[in-house]
């Protein structure tokens, strides 16, 4: 276990809490291109080539004492908000996807038992957690993918307990697990109240009742474990069960809520990592005569890029900070950023890699190869743990009641300046709170038209914010739109028509847009013009972000290219300075460029 | 009606059944193959057998070359099963002796020929890491003296250098950065001292992981003067003819592996069960399927045209081959994308009957490795755009009928004929208007089709605005994003010409596929859907594709425009 006084943040700063804690562990890993260091760029893509786990770099985590930010402070780990688990895991991403997810992973293991399980089994797993156990989350099975409730391996009573038989496959570290947070039938006929989650710890389960299934060869996470486990009717305890018996999928659903936030940290640390291959390179590299980076397109396609980049921050930012704040909402919240953030950096990623040519598909050219890892790597962010088509599908079976909450709704009473304000104290998520539908629809959304209010008052003094305004505007007509167009029931699950699939698109779009103004105008005066690579001053990162949003909503054109373009000047000043490409201020620990 | 080329058909059966584990030229042993860095030891013996590389050599010299046409529809069977052993076994020695049917002697050209009939293999080495795309600044040199030629430097991230038995280089011959100062070589390894020959390692890669990806390094290494191609210090030249060339036909070949991909993911879907119902009948996966299929086609179509372009209207082909190259990488690419949602976990895996599509997802982006990146054919077209506009774009009239119709013979390839800067006309862009006054007039009841050809009809008289005022600045290879943005709208365009080219020669054959509006409809919907914002396809267009889709997955047959008899079936 970490001695407690390493992980303290440093004191005084300026940066906001979740940040800071991410900068300690940033500062503390040190430089990635230096291959001496534990957790390094070399390392990881050696790790890959052998398909091992990357024990080394896990072990630097672990020597920093990450784990105390996989359990929340009311279980004895450190864990009071979780957009600072999104930022740790975001530094850690940026190096390696496969730290990430294969060490992370004892978050997700963990989360059923936070979200609904009795306070002395919540208090024993984070004890266990704490002394450094692999926590594992068993659900999917061969043949069901993404259908929980057809899920065969099934659980019941027998003398000493709950006996378990059937198999789990593709599940990250179920060998390397030391318990397993297991889905399992525990009503003959399945259905909702078919199911509970059921806390294995292998090491008390006889030998022989279980068996590793064999690593599951991968395009990208190539040294995780994925595998999987067979139980031959396993015995375990009564106890094991977590909260109540039949409540298993409830449960799941709503601790799903939770990781489908802190899934966006994976992809802004892999997007950044692209990014900044991309944009050294530009710097770096003559073609005609002249610095790559001076090639208009090229600048466009790498600013085109960050504005994405930013966006997603925010998203994840404020979907993160959501779950504290409007817990019921998370259903919706959680479903955006999980949509939005990995679907993002795919793109991203995609083009500018065109930028790097070669040196995105070589294994030894430039940086190790790590450009093509990363990408590999990020792919199965947008798979897993409820891939794209589901968290659409969940806005989609929301939208007549979304609709129906933004008209009868205004925004008065909802604690925005918390949800915002990135310095405001803040309640702590309670998961008793969470619930499956968003009854009173999407706060974040729905100030959209309250904060375009402010937008325009504030633009009425600055002139600097008449692009913003025109972008805000267009966001808001969409919005109407969207919730006009969702307002209709889509049907059962098999037959939600493909358009609604691109209608939950463009609401994530609105969700993003009101998170940007939301962000921007809360937090503006509490950053210098000149600080985090000129972003905050005047409306650059607002009207680049809005525009980002606008150019996908409606396609590009000339405004919104030009405010992206814009976005280039903090893109490579924080490329030079070696500075997370963020709103909010983080310095890498790698050498920056010139 | 199009007529399936024979080879292609024999080539398919050879291959077998793809799907047999026990088959050496299955998906698992290509899977298996990949898994090692190993090019197909069974592939390569098959294709040595066929005489692959005849279709690489011009008739005229004993092999069975005629149409870049024919030549990507032969290979498009090796590309379906495997890109490693497309790339690896051949293509980049078509595209080494593009450059000597483009410019070399009669020497030359009988060497070559003599080389690769006998099965051996050429390498093309263009590219040095630190100058991508930029070959006028490339720095591997070449000096003339007397009868004798030095070779001095290195050439990296070579495909099968080492085992090839000659290769085409491109070297400076010259000081300075101008156009006169490269040319290209022809360097038969059996005259080059082995002593001052060096290898370097190979480069690995993520995807095509079995080609043989090398370099090498020369150090006054000799050769007979007579081995420049062309005149001395007209390498560009050569080079941008060379390049007209592989941009029309490699976009083609490329074709096959996203039939598979397609089919791969079709295959799960009709199979795969999920909420009580199987993922082909769940709308969104049927549109994806569908969508990719209208994707398909407008590709084949416009790399068709492409191909057909460079015997049938030599002097415009240049900015047809680079829309090509630019725009169906990047189609597929997006392509493979929407294909993996719906695939889902198994579009991850490596092992397994799906396997095969990561396998795809990881090669398809070398493909273009060693080859005109998206930028590098943008910046091709920018400079030609404003001339185009001007002097072009305003005419109406009908496309060469047979720019589409592949029963139209075409003329022996005349690569002197190809232009080297802007030409005085442009059938592709001239012929849109035509063509929609035909599609209005043939849908005249659908609001589909008045509201593509009304988008479409908006796009084209933007495109020529815009194009028609680029300030000179713009008119370059640096020139803005803006203007980079011009080559995109252009892109889509052509593409749009060229499925409805196709659609109009079709109609004459009513019981063609293709002479359904309902083709051309989806192509167009999906290309209008990258000029402005994507959905999926309508309904009306959705189900005539789905249908078809399914229809030619149960017959076993291809996804192209060719609707091809494949491995074991019937009509094979």
């Amino acid at each position: 276990m970490a001695p407690v006084s390493a992980i303290e943040v440093d004191a005084p700063t300026a940066q906001a809490r979740p940040v800071a804690i991410a900068q300690s562990l940033e500062r503390q890993l040190g430089d990635p291109h230096d291959p001496s260091r534990a957790f390094s760029y070399a390392g990881a893509l050696a790790c890959d080539r052998r398909e091992a786990f990357p024990a080394v770099a896990c072990g630097a985590l672990e020597q920093w004492g990450i784990e105390r930010y996989y359990v929340p402070a009311g279980h004895g780990g450190s864990l009071s908000h979780y957009d600072e688990i999104l930022h740790v895991m975001r530094v850690v991403a940026r190096r390696d996807l496969t730290v990430a997810i294969g060490h992370g992973k004892t978050y997700l293991g963990g989360v059923c038992v936070w979200m609904g399980g009795a306070a002395a089994q919540a208090r024993a797993l984070g004890r266990r957690i704490l002394d450094g156990a692999v926590v594992s989350l068993a659900l999917t099975e061969r043949n069901h993918g993404s259908d929980l409730l057809a899920g065969d391996l099934c659980a019941q009573p027998c003398p000493r307990g709950l006996q378990l038989s059937g198999e789990k496959w593709l599940i990250n570290n179920a060998t390397r697990g030391d318990l397993l947070c297991v889905l399992a039938r525990t009503s003959s006929d399945g259905g909702p109240r078919g199911y509970s989650m059921v806390l294995v710890d292998k090491h008390e389960l006889e030998p022989g009742c279980f068996t590793p299934l064999p690593k599951v060869p991968t395009h990208g996470i190539r040294g995780a474990d994925i595998s999987g486990i067979a139980f031959h009717r396993a015995t375990v305890a009564g106890e094991a069960i977590v909260g109540e018996a039949g409540f298993g999928i409830e449960i799941l659903l709503r601790s799903l809520q939770v990781t489908r936030t802190m899934c966006a940290s994976l992809s802004l640390g892999a997007a950044d990592t692209a990014v900044r291959l991309a944009t050294r390179f530009a710097l770096a590299r003559n073609l005609y005569g002249r610095p790559l980076i001076e090639l208009p397109s090229v600048r466009r396609t790498l600013a085109e890029a960050y504005g994405e980049l930013l966006v997603s921050e925010v998203v994840a930012t404020i979907a993160a900070r959501s779950l504290d704040v409007f817990p019921a909402q998370a259903s919706i919240s959680s479903a955006v950023a999980k949509y939005l953030v990995p679907s993002f950096a795919d793109r991203l990623i995609g083009r500018v890699g065109q930028i790097l040519g070669a040196r995105g598909v070589l294994e030894d050219v430039y940086v190790h190869g790590l450009f093509q890892k990363l990408e590999r790597d990020q792919r199965i962010v947008g798979l897993f743990d409820g891939n794209t088509l589901v968290n659409l599908q969940t806005i989609v079976n929301q939208g007549p009641s979304l609709a129906r909450a933004l008209a009868r709704h205004s925004d008065a009473d909802a604690p925005l300046g918390e949800l915002f304000g990135l310095d405001a104290a803040r309640r702590q998520l309670d998961p008793a709170a969470l619930a499956l539908v968003a009854r009173g629809g999407c706060a974040v959304v729905q100030s959209l038209a309250s904060l375009l209010q402010r937008l325009d008052g504030a633009a009425a003094a600055d002139p600097a914010l008449v692009d913003a305004l025109a972008f805000g505007r267009r966001l808001a007509a969409a919005s109407a739109q969207v919730h006009s167009d969702l307002s209709a029931p889509a049907g059962p699950v098999d037959k939600i028509p493909a358009a609604a699939f691109g209608l939950a698109e463009r609401y994530a779009l609105c969700f993003a847009g009101a998170s940007v103004l939301g962000v921007w105008l809360h937090n503006r005066s509490a950053y210098e013009p000149g600080e985090t690579s000129g972003l905050w001053s005047g409306a650059r990162w607002l009207t680049g972000a809005l525009a980002t949003l606008v150019a996908r909503l409606d396609g590009p054109n000339k405004t919104t290219a030009r405010a992206t373009d814009a976005l280039i000047e903090p893109l490579v000043h924080q490329t030079r300075a070696a500075h997370l490409y963020s709103l909010f201020g983080l310095e890498l620990s790698e050498e920056g460029t010139c | 009606m199009l007529t399936a080329p024979n080879g292609a058909v024999a080539l398919e059966r050879a291959l077998g059944d793809p799907y047999d584990s026990d088959n050496p030229l299955g998906f698992a042993a290509t899977v298996g193959n990949d898994e090692r860095g190993e090019i197909s030891a069974a592939g390569e013996e098959l294709l040595d057998r066929l005489c692959l590389n005849a279709e690489f050599v011009p008739v005229a010299l004993g092999g069975r070359l005629h149409a870049i046409d024919e030549l990507v529809r032969a290979v498009r069977p090796v590309m379906r099963r495997d890109a490693t052993l497309g790339l690896g076994y051949g293509i980049t020695s078509f595209m080494a002796a593009i450059n000597l049917w483009v410019a070399g002697t009669a020497a030359q050209r009988a060497r070559i020929a003599e080389l690769l009939l006998s099965g051996a293999k050429v390498s093309v080495a263009y590219h040095e890491l630190d100058h991508g795309n930029d070959f006028s600044r490339n720095e591997f040199r070449a000096q003339v003296a007397g009868d004798r030629i030095e070779l001095d430097g290195r050439k990296q991230v070579i495909n099968n250098i080492e085992r090839a038995a000659a290769m085409v280089l491109f070297a400076r011959t010259g000081p300075g950065a101008g156009s006169r100062s490269h040319s290209v070589i022809f360097a038969d390894k059996v005259e080059l001292d082995p002593a001052r020959v060096r290898y370097l390692g190979r480069y690995r890669s993520v995807g095509v992981r079995g080609c043989q990806l090398g370099g090498i390094e020369l150090a006054s290494c000799e050769l007979p003067a007579d081995s420049v191609v062309g005149e001395l210090g007209h390498g560009v030249e050569i080079a941008l003819r060379s390049f007209q060339i592989t941009r029309a036909a490699l976009p083609g070949m490329a074709l096959g592996s996203l039939d598979t991909a397609l089919r791969t993911v079709l295959r799960f879907a009709r199979s795969r069960q999920l909420y009580g119902t199987t993922v082909a009948d769940l709308p969104h996966a049927r549109a994806t399927l569908a969508g990719v299929f209208a994707d398909l086609l407008a590709c084949d179509c416009l790399a068709t045209a492409a191909a057909r372009a460079l015997h049938v209207v030599p002097e415009q082909a240049g900015s047809l081959a680079a829309a090509t190259k630019y725009l169906v990488p990047r189609i597929i690419s997006e392509a493979l994308y929407e294909l993996s949602i719906v695939l889902g976990a198994r579009s991850y895996i490596r092992e397994g009957e799906h396997a095969i599509f990561q396998k795809i997802a990881r090669d398809t982006p070398v493909l273009g490795v060693g080859h005109a990146s998206a930028g590098a054919c943008l910046a091709t077209l920018v400079p030609q755009l404003t001339a185009l506009a001007r002097r072009a774009w305003g005419r109406d009239e009908d496309p060469p009928a047979a720019l589409f119709d592949r029963d139209y013979e075409l003329a022996a390839l005349a690569p002197t004929k190809l232009g080297l800067g802007a030409a005085h006309r442009d059938a592709m862009i001239c012929g849109v208007g035509p063509a929609l006054d035909e599609l209005d007039s043939a849908c005249a009841s659908s609001p589909t089709a008045r509201e593509l050809a009304a988008k479409l009809r908006a796009a084209k008289a933007d495109l020529q605005t815009d194009a028609a005022a680029l300030a000179p600045k713009d008119r370059t290879s640096f020139g803005s994003a803006d203007a980079f943005e011009l080559g995109h709208r252009y892109a889509v365009l052509v593409a749009a010409s060229a499925c409805l080219g196709t659609w109009r020669t079709e109609r004459s054959e009513p019981h063609a596929f293709a002479s359904d509006p309902a083709f051309v409809l989806a192509s167009l919907q999906r290309l209008v859907g990258r000029l402005t914002r994507s959905g999926p396809l309508d309904a009306e267009l959705e189900a005539p594709l789905f249908a078809e889709l399914q229809r030619r997955d149960g017959a076993t047959r291809s996804f192209d425009l060719d609707d091809l008899p494949l491995y074991g079936s019937d009509h094979a």
